[in-house]
């Protein structure tokens, strides 16, 4: 075993320190969960692939990893979605228009672009993890022609728990999307599928040549991925979005390690076949 | 570079010199303990040490460093290295110093570490007393230290100094140096090879085999769990370590309430939240969630995951998580003679 030759030490740029961004809209998604449309106060463009991540924070209060929830072909702005969960999202969710963010990244690896066009897609989303796919989502309805048949499975705990409203109302009457959705408790006026998002594999025709790409909450990727198993989908033709305490961003500071590898710069987006012998992926 | 003596008597003189150019960390009596602590005079100096309670790691990457510092007007970058002198460090926490060097400057790299890094001059120094629970004899002892300035060795009537940098040969210029005569160059090299045969504690096996060995136990829940049966959390092991750099980052407000400085503090993947995700309205997901599952982490970490990106294991062998662990669960020996058992 020879040791890898250090890289160069020398230099003064600080990777913690963060750029400011102005917030150019705020949003109520839901009652825990709101948008912000940014743009960086230094002009200079966002420039990343859906599915990587930015460290946002306010000062004082700290810094969360999050993921793009618009597609980076808007360019000058972008947009992240922060829930309400911690003393920093609180904090983060008082911020009103006209306020300012701090910002590092785009951190991470993303969605392998190259690897979906020209291909059958589906994206299955859950709950929050909607919002880093809404970025892959909005790419690939706006280069349309570069995908063929493009599905989107999306699950929510209740009809109350769905986020995007406006987007869910305009893909469920488009021809460019197969979407499908469903919640697992329904409240009067649902009228969709009830149950987990596994049961819309049994209602849905899904090709065996897709690239699949999953995101949501931690318990439901194995579940997933046994319906994938059931159509004869291969491991490195399906995409995990992982969520972990990705504290740095920049494979330092040890939190979101699974064995030896960090989430925060191997991923957040894995395809399956790399990590699925690892022990501690899924919990 | 260059090899010179040092007489016995020329010591205090040369170190208080080096003390009134700038900061000088070294080995001092704390108690019946040691620590490395900025010296005020050389007698304080005690290069009899056997280990130091906490790894001298603290003087490139402190127990909590600022990174920025932020106010009204914006952000700024707290990066201020001061030159500074890390004096009488053990080879084996040189290794770790090594490997601290490569993983701060991998991928993104890291001027908060690389700036004080670079600003520090390390001179190593020969062991005089063994810790009751070092096994650096035994562990990788082909991983060789190279990150120093200059190593200074205990003879007969001195010592040898050797100078391996421009900012280690400029020391010399402090003391009373005379060139070393090739026996002396000698006897330092058997000083610190005999040295090396006598540890208390002995590693099990050569380390790639115990890489390899270790990362396939590790699907034998029913083993870690009776390896971290008497494990209390407490990170003792992480926070001892002189190969461990995770750390958590954190915001704090001056008293003026409107600036303040963002800081990393040294954290401990043995802590229960330390891989815990909040997920919304009270959820939490915690991926390593079991006290086995944690400890099993801290072990692969140090003797497997790392092994291949720095040339051997993320251990030293310097005993102190084995000495600083309450119910002496922590020895890497002993676990390690545990894993090739069953």
């Amino acid at each position: 075993m020879a040791a890898r030759k250090p890289p160069a030490t020398t230099g003064t740029e600080n990777i913690f320190l963060p750029r400011e961004a102005g917030i150019l809209r705020v949003e109520s998604l839901t009652a825990t969960e709101k948008l912000f449309t940014l743009r960086m106060k230094d002009g200079a463009p966002m420039v990343y692939d859906p599915g990587q991540i930015v460290e946002l924070s306010l000062f004082g209060y700290g810094e969360i990893p999050i993921g793009f929830a618009s597609s980076p072909t808007r360019r000058e702005t972008f947009d992240v979605v922060v829930r309400s969960v911690g003393r920093v999202s609180k904090a983060i969710n008082r911020c009103e228009k006209g306020d300012s963010l701090w910002v590092r990244g785009p951190l991470g690896r993303g969605f392998d672009l190259p690897k979906l066009r020209g291909r059958n897609v589906l994206i299955v989303a859950a709950g929050i993890g909607l919002c880093p796919t809404r970025s892959l989502i909005q790419y690939i309805l706006e280069r349309r022609e570069e995908f063929k048949k493009f599905t989107l499975f999306f699950g929510a705990r209740t009809p109350k728990h769905q986020l995007f409203l406006a987007d869910l109302a305009q893909w469920r009457g488009s021809d460019a999307v197969a979407y499908h959705e469903t919640v697992d408790q329904p409240d009067g006026s649902w009228q969709g599928n009830v149950g987990v998002i596994t049961t819309l594999f049994s209602k849905v025709a899904i090709e065996p040549d897709s690239r699949v790409v999953i995101c949501g909450p931690p318990v439901m990727y194995r579940f997933v991925i046994r319906e994938l198993d059931k159509i004869g989908i291969p491991h490195h033709r399906v995409f995990v979005d992982l969520e972990r305490r990705m504290k740095c961003g920049l494979g330092k500071c040890g939190h979101c390690q699974i064995n030896d590898r960090y989430v925060c710069t191997d991923g957040p987006v894995f395809p399956y076949h790399e990590i699925e012998d690892l022990e501690e992926v899924f919990a | 570079m260059a090899a010179y003596f040092l007489r016995e008597s020329d010591l205090a003189a040369w170190v208080d010199r080096l003390i009134r150019g700038r900061p000088v960390w070294g080995p001092v009596a704390k108690k019946t303990q040691f620590v490395f602590a900025e010296l005020h005079s050389a007698k304080e100096l005690r290069l009899d040490y056997d280990v130091s309670l906490v790894p001298p790691k603290k003087v490139i990457f402190p127990t909590t460093q600022e990174l920025v510092a932020f106010s009204p007007r914006g952000a700024e970058s707290s990066i201020r290295p001061r030159p500074q002198i890390l004096f009488g460090v053990h080879f084996y926490d040189i290794k770790a110093l090594d490997q601290l060097d490569l993983l701060f400057a991998e991928k993104h790299a890291d001027q908060n570490y690389l700036a004080n890094r670079a600003a520090t001059t390390i001179v190593g120094s020969s062991i005089q007393r063994v810790f009751k629970r070092a096994f650096w004899g035994s562990i990788a002892p082909e991983v060789k230290p190279r990150g120093h300035d200059a190593f200074l060795t205990k003879i007969r009537g001195g010592y040898l100094f050797e100078t391996r940098t421009r900012k280690g040969e400029a020391l010399v210029r402090s003391g009373k140096f005379v060139k070393a005569t090739p026996a002396r160059v000698e006897e330092a090299q058997q000083v610190n090879a005999r040295m090396m045969a006598r540890c208390p504690e002995k590693f099990p096996a050569p380390a790639a085999q115990v890489a390899h060995q270790v990362r396939f136990a590790f699907i034998k829940e029913e083993l870690w769990k009776e390896l971290a049966h008497d494990c209390f959390s407490c990170g003792t092991c992480n926070i001892l370590c002189p190969t461990c750099y995770c750390f958590d980052v954190q915001d704090r407000w001056n008293l003026d309430q409107v600036s303040g400085v963002r800081c990393r503090s040294w954290d401990g993947c043995q802590l229960e939240d330390f891989a815990r995700v909040s997920l919304g309205e009270g959820a939490s997901e915690n991926f390593r969630e079991e006290r086995f599952e944690r400890y099993r982490h801290r072990i692969l970490r140090k003797l497997t995951y790392l092994n291949e990106k720095l040339g051997g294991p993320a251990c030293v062998g310097c005993g102190r998580c084995s000495a600083g662990c309450v119910p002496d669960i922590a020895d890497p020996v002993r676990i390690v003679s545990r894993i090739l058992e069953v």
